[in-house]
């Protein structure tokens, strides 16, 4: 038998062991046939009666990313992974370079969030509605919101006229399905939650859009009538808008927004990222472009100010669509995000139509570690100080706040939106959220995160089709609608008790916070 | 017969005042009152003569609450018109307002009845309930009442007549009936901005029987009795009612399926870049579907058959009997892939190294 090297790889240098009970095992192989990344294999046993074991395999590359299908799998309940908290992962990983995954970051899942409460409700002061039955106004604008005096009005005899077009604006519901491109997720992936977002349209009344992420837009869909639920994302890759342009003559409908991504929560100042593994064929048709791994560059190239993104990258969406079309732009949450949000504000032309703020605590299908970990800032204080700058000048609500990056991380959507909006979200966006109702298995834990590497055991972040079979459109989209049921039912038993018939945008009065630095970064009243 | 004037020149007696006086009197014997009244509230109730003989109020200028709490044996019958609340928590009295009442008139009365000779303000029948053990409470209003009508009614019968509503107005005003859950309203002329979950009919014969005589009581008592023939066109009347429990409960849509079918794009809106037959398959999936494939390399083989024995999902066959009457190829084994898993059980087990395992996932 040869010598163990103190320097050789070992399993227990792994993030996850592999626990197999042998006298439970009855050697069905379903375990090694569903795992992706071919973590486990069986060797002739030295020992077992039966002659076979279950071994885990001592590879970087095939290191068990703890998703635990062996164990849903398992019809004995043999075998799991257990988390190992004294790996070595990180240290010997970097021998292939630097580190990529996709998910949320791991250190920074701190919940601002929740050290805040409702709690500014009382039946004395503030009369509560009964949130099952009373009727609520839960819609936010995307599009830019004109003051009264703005308004182009005229009076021609007895009617009221506008003297001049006024901004597109969309009064929507205040969550929207966060960019998630067709390429980071599965074909399967994608077309559930943009056949649970016509859903919920069309069947429940809820007017959710989608946004498209950007990797191209199916043509199908660009020709259906449900292109209205859509908001079309470009960023600096431009991918698949010479399809949409192309698509234009035949568009029965106009889509809801366009995005301007100019930056991500997840990795600020990195460009978008998808690993050849995952560019298919039909992804390439999509893309226009061949196998091989695609960055997006970390900017628009061609934009060198705050005041060129506006006017060009704003003035170019907007005139696509004839001015029809409101036109946002998403950052990352920085430093200077209330400079940038100051500069949209005196946008003379109107043609900015919303401020989309992400947060370090958002998701991605591929990041370099050291950028989801290490660079990033925090959503809550940002977006505050975002709305108490526009409302210092008596331009709140003009420019709509989304944000994103974090928002229902526990589980908690609605109070997560709830809060954001009290502190001056207009809206909220969800991504992650969804691909976790489709099957996704990752967390903050560390668990998973394989989103990069085509292996998506769940078939949604994968182009592999042995892998997509496994999601089931249906199921996905129905998940998704039940969710966002209980979302609406959720935020108006937020709302009703403190006495709102319509979104409480800005509202902090409304909460408290239980930790003094909180408090105190927000500008609220500190409880104990 | 007691009379009381509140007012003595600049003098004005509280509301406690007031009703402690009257409840001395009541307790004294006293049946019958006019009260001039200046805003003070709760007038009427709850209050019974010991010998059980019927109380009366005559009352003019009450303030809020008049009739409220009111018992069985009591009548209030005001002159004029009264603010908020006018009947509240009604239990079985007699509250006659020949005027407009203000919001809330009649709101969690549980029995008795209530006339209203001219309109009654919002929320106007809130939470009027039905206590089986006593009558059921009623409400009766000339013209029309404001907007939230009928919130949350649990049981009663409450009758708006719509008299002098505008034309296209709701005599019930805007959003009437949210979360009613029992009794029946009934109304002259056309609601809209119902909820969903009560619904609107045409008058049976049995709510006629019931409105007729009831109507004539209303229109007498508030001294109106020539509006009967005018207002007893029952075609103009409807009657709105709760669904019934069982018929509620949240709205299910179609079927996910079946929207994707009906509503969605046909063949999905990657079919002209992909090709999905839409199966769904397990984490362990067979043949094509499989993540790994083992390969029969064939060295050394000794025939011992392990890999046959031991596949979980009898996908290997030695080759003779695949191809009868071929046995030159001894200890040759075949891999029937539409039984194969991948589980590369078989080649984990051979002691010679027979099979190798290949890797299909990433690889098209």
């Amino acid at each position: 038998m040869a010598a163990v090297m103190v320097q050789d790889l070992h399993c227990c240098d792994l993030p996850w062991q592999v626990d197999w009970q042998q006298d439970k095992c009855v050697l069905c192989g379903a375990c090694a046939a569903a795992c992706t990344v071919d973590a486990i294999h069986f060797v002739a046993s030295s020992r077992g009666v039966r002659g076979a074991a279950l071994r885990q395999r001592a590879e970087l590359a095939r290191a068990c990313t703890g998703c635990g299908m062996c164990s849903r799998v398992c019809p004995q309940n043999a075998i799991r992974p257990l988390r190992n908290p004294d790996h070595r992962f990180p240290l010997l990983a970097r021998a292939n370079g630097p580190l990529k995954r996709g998910g949320r970051s791991n250190l920074h899942a701190q919940r601002t969030l929740d050290k805040l409460t409702v709690g500014r409700i009382s039946q004395m002061t503030d009369p509560a509605l009964d949130s099952e039955r009373h009727v609520f106004d839960l819609r936010a604008p995307l599009g830019r919101v004109l003051p009264v005096r703005d308004l182009p009005l005229r009076v021609e005899g007895e009617a009221l006229s506008l003297a001049a077009p006024t901004p597109p604006v969309r009064w929507i519901y205040p969550l929207m399905f966060s960019d998630m491109s067709i390429g980071a997720l599965s074909t399967r992936a994608w077309e559930a939650i943009a056949l649970a977002c016509a859903y919920l349209n069309e069947q429940c009344h809820l007017p959710v859009r989608m946004c498209s992420g950007e990797g191209g837009m199916p043509g199908r869909l660009l020709e259906s009538e449900h292109l209205q639920y859509m908001v079309l994302q470009i960023a600096s890759g431009h991918f698949g808008w010479n399809r949409i342009l192309r698509a234009l003559p035949r568009m029965k409908t106009d889509p809801a927004g366009v995005l301007i991504k100019m930056g991500q929560g997840a990795k600020p100042g990195d460009g978008g990222l998808l690993p050849a593994a995952k560019v298919a064929a039909h992804i390439q048709a999509i893309r226009g472009v061949p196998r091989t791994t695609l960055h997006s560059p970390a900017n628009h190239q061609g934009l060198y100010s705050i005041e060129e993104a506006v006017q060009k990258m704003h003035l170019s969406c907007n005139a696509a669509f004839g001015f029809r079309v409101p036109v946002a732009i998403k950052c990352a949450a920085s430093v200077t995000s209330v400079a940038v949000y100051n500069n949209l504000l005196r946008d003379p032309y109107n043609i900015c139509g919303g401020f989309f703020l992400d947060g370090i605590q958002g998701g991605t299908g591929a990041a370099n570690e050291i950028s989801l970990e290490h660079t990033g800032h925090p959503l809550a204080s940002k977006l505050r100080h975002c709305y108490l700058a526009a409302q210092a000048q008596g331009r709140q609500g003009q420019i709509p706040l989304w944000v994103g990056g974090g928002v229902g991380q526990t589980g908690q959507a609605a109070a997560d939106a709830f809060k954001l909006i009290c502190l001056g979200a207009n809206g909220v966006l969800v991504g992650k959220l969804l691909i976790q109702l489709l099957g996704c298995v990752g967390n903050e834990q560390g668990r998973c995160n394989a989103c990069n590497t085509g292996r998506c055991p769940a078939g949604i972040c994968t182009q592999d089709m042995r892998l997509v079979r496994r999601l089931d459109i249906d199921r996905g989209a129905q998940a998704i609608v039940d969710y966002m049921l209980a979302f609406d039912a959720e935020l108006r038993k937020l709302l009703a008790p403190v006495g709102n018939t319509s979104l409480p945008v800005g509202r902090a009065d409304v909460l408290v916070a239980t930790d003094r630095a909180v408090a105190q970064a927000l500008g609220l009243d500190y409880a104990c | 017969m007691m009379h009381i004037d509140t007012l003595d020149g600049h003098r004005r007696l509280s509301t406690q005042e007031l009703l402690r006086m009257v409840e001395v009197a009541v307790q004294q014997g006293e049946t019958e009152f006019v009260i001039a009244a200046s805003g003070q509230h709760d007038i009427g109730g709850p209050l019974w003569n010991r010998a059980g003989r019927e109380l009366v109020f005559h009352v003019r200028n009450p303030g809020q609450r008049v009739g409220a709490m009111c018992l069985p044996g009591t009548t209030v019958l005001v002159d004029g018109p009264t603010p908020a609340d006018a009947g509240w928590l009604n239990s079985g009295g007699r509250v006659i307002v020949r005027g407009d009442a203000g919001d809330t008139a009649g709101h969690c009365a549980a029995a008795g009845s209530i006339y209203i000779a001219g309109r009654a303000g919002t929320r106007t029948g809130s939470l009027m309930k039905h206590d089986p053990q006593f009558e059921e409470p009623s409400l009766w209003v000339l013209r029309t009442v404001g907007d939230f009508s009928f919130e949350f009614m649990g049981g009663g019968r409450a009758v708006v007549c719509g008299l002098g509503c505008a034309d296209g107005a709701s005599p019930l005003g805007a959003r009437p009936c949210v979360g009613m859950v029992g009794g029946v309203v009934y109304v002259r002329g056309q609601v809209d901005m119902l909820p969903e979950d009560v619904r609107q009919s045409e008058l049976e014969a049995s709510d006629i029987a019931w409105l007729k005589p009831g109507l004539a009581d209303f229109l007498a008592a508030v001294g109106r009795p020539e509006l009967h023939a005018a207002l007893s066109h029952w075609g103009q009347w409807r009657k709105i009612t709760p669904r019934p429990f069982a018929e509620g409960g949240r709205t299910v849509g179609l079927d996910m399926a079946a929207f994707r079918r009906q509503a969605w794009v046909q063949g999905g809106i990657f079919g002209d870049v992909l090709e999905d037959d839409g199966r769904v398959v397990g984490l362990a999936a067979l043949g094509e579907d499989r993540l790994r494939m083992p390969v029969w390399a064939g060295r050394d083989c000794r025939d011992c058959r392990l890999c046959l024995k031991s596949c979980p999902c009898k996908a290997i066959a030695r080759e003779e009997d695949e191809r009868v009457g071929q046995d030159s190829a001894k200890g040759i084994y075949a891999l029937q892939a539409e039984k194969c898993q991948g589980c590369g059980l078989c080649a984990g087990l051979c002691p010679v190294g027979a099979w190798d395992m290949q890797e299909l996932l990433g690889h098209d």
